[in-house]
């Protein structure tokens, strides 16, 4: 009998011990800061089912969570993760965004569900109820697609566009500089075209690269892109012609993304900026804006081409482009 | 003796090597950037039917002409279409990218404003277009706007 007490005696010491640093580190835990409800998001009901279910916990004001979520250190972790992803989408402060962004904030959804990066992995392992179903991103995609045909950004009429030189610059000699210190230059009309594309909110893009950008695209030398490496892209509404064929009209804005991993470590290693409209606004409040915006999308869906979204795809032959080049 | 065998078998087997890789290279694919040397892009364009975008390059000259609006490229104009096929991006549900290069057309007017057209086409040549038709459709384009 006392020999069995001598040895639970340690045991016991130990479980209180724990015991005891859990109940100390619950002091150290803040409880999450509440926020109202200011414009819950408007969808269809099954659309808003999903989202409830899988992505309101940490993307809105309205968190369900489970007791072991409010236990530190768990909390902290939590805690932590709720603050960045209500940073980056908050299905409660909907109204804070345009309709534009409601369309582009649901193609993000799309496309983080379909490639599997949403919900996160450690959040659905210990909430397996929050997992998605294919059926699901049907659902959500039948939706985002829905919003496309909304939007009346298509310029139907074909006006006569401001004819301006190529190599102009603007007339101030100051060029606008982004809160992160890019800044806006125009030495990109010069640069050659890597990439052409367009995005469902009607607009069509050019994609110029730098001499160091060119080469690394040609050289597929960009795990990671070499410092110095400048892709801008300049985006125009589509302007239709009578035969259905698009051209680029209005002006919409430049998008540099400039290579430097040494200042722009928190977004790997790439400065993010947007210059819209003719005055060349530059986008963000905060030299740290695009943490909060740009580097989510960039950092989960296009991993696999150094964070960049446009870089040409590997489908032509070097046969095919000397016989092409020929004079 | 036996070195210079050596070295001459090495030399042998690098240099086929070497003409073999290049053949490989060759038919390897590859992310194709398109150098037009010392044009600059002045528009695009995106064609859903035949599912292609194009870019439009050129010298002054042929600025100058577009800016115009001119019915005919003045001369010493120089311009590049390169049009690629265009697919859904494989990143991004919601995008197009460029993908497939289709072709190369340059027009070109020489210094006494003669008109010529070339067409360097990635499939078999089988249907020729018609030039005048082509010329004019290079005359549409409008240099882009923006600050």
């Amino acid at each position: 009998m006392d020999t069995t007490k001598k040895k639970t005696n340690p045991i016991a010491i130990v479980f209180l011990v724990i015991i005891g640093i859990f109940g100390a580190l619950q002091l150290f835990s803040r409880p999450l800061e509440g926020k109202a409800v200011t414009g819950k998001i408007e969808a269809p009901k099954e659309v808003i089912s999903i989202l409830e279910n899988s992505c309101f916990n940490c993307h809105s004001n309205q968190q369900n969570l489970s007791w072991y979520d409010q236990i530190a250190p768990v909390s902290w972790a939590v805690n932590k993760d709720i603050k960045r992803a209500r940073e980056v989408l908050n299905f409660s402060e909907w109204e804070k965004l345009s309709p534009a962004e409601h369309q582009g904030k649901m193609y993000a959804i799309l496309n983080m569900m379909q490639s599997g990066k949403m919900p996160l992995h450690e959040y659905t392992l210990l909430h397996p109820s929050a997992k998605i179903t294919e059926k699901d991103i049907e659902t959500i995609k039948k939706y985002t697609l829905s919003l496309s045909s909304v939007s009346p950004s298509t310029q139907k009429k074909l006006e006569t566009p401001q004819t301006l030189s190529v190599v102009s610059t603007p007339a101030s000699a100051k060029l606008p500089v982004s809160p992160n210190g890019v800044q806006y230059t125009p030495d990109f009309k010069n640069w050659k075209v890597i990439s052409m594309s367009t995005l469902f909110d009607n607009s069509i893009r050019v994609i110029y690269g730098n001499d160091i950008a060119v080469k690394a695209v040609e050289t597929e030398n960009f795990y990671p892109w070499p410092d110095g490496s400048i892709v801008v892209k300049s985006v125009w509404k589509q302007q239709a012609l009578p035969d259905g064929e698009i051209r680029p009209g209005q002006f919409v804005n430049a998008q540099f993304m400039v290579k430097d991993s040494k200042q722009y470590q928190d977004t790997e290693g790439w400065g993010f900026a947007k210059f819209s409209g003719d005055e060349l606004h530059p986008t963000g409040k905060t030299a740290s804006f695009a943490k909060e915006s740009c580097i989510a999308c960039h950092r989960q869906l296009a991993e696999k081409t150094g964070y960049l979204f446009d870089v040409p795809m590997k489908v032509n032959t070097q046969k095919l482009i000397q016989n092409l080049q020929k004079k | 003796m036996k070195n210079t065998i050596l070295i001459l078998l090495v030399s042998l087997v690098s240099l086929t090597a070497c003409s073999k890789e290049n053949n490989d290279k060759e038919s390897e694919l590859v992310r194709a950037v398109f150098d037009p040397g010392n044009l600059k892009f002045i528009s695009n364009s995106l064609n859903p039917k035949k599912k292609t975008m194009s870019a439009l390059y050129g010298n002054e000259k042929a600025l100058e002409s577009l800016s115009k609006e001119n019915q005919a490229p003045g001369a010493g104009t120089v311009m590049k279409l390169v049009t690629w096929r265009y697919h859904d991006n494989p990143q991004y549900i919601g995008g197009t990218i460029t993908g497939e290069l289709v072709s190369i057309e340059t027009v070109q007017a020489d210094h006494l404003g003669k008109i010529s057209y070339d067409i360097k086409n990635s499939l078999a040549q089988n249907n020729s277009p018609d030039k005048e038709e082509r010329v004019d459709y290079f005359m549409s384009y409008r240099p882009v706007s923006r600050p």
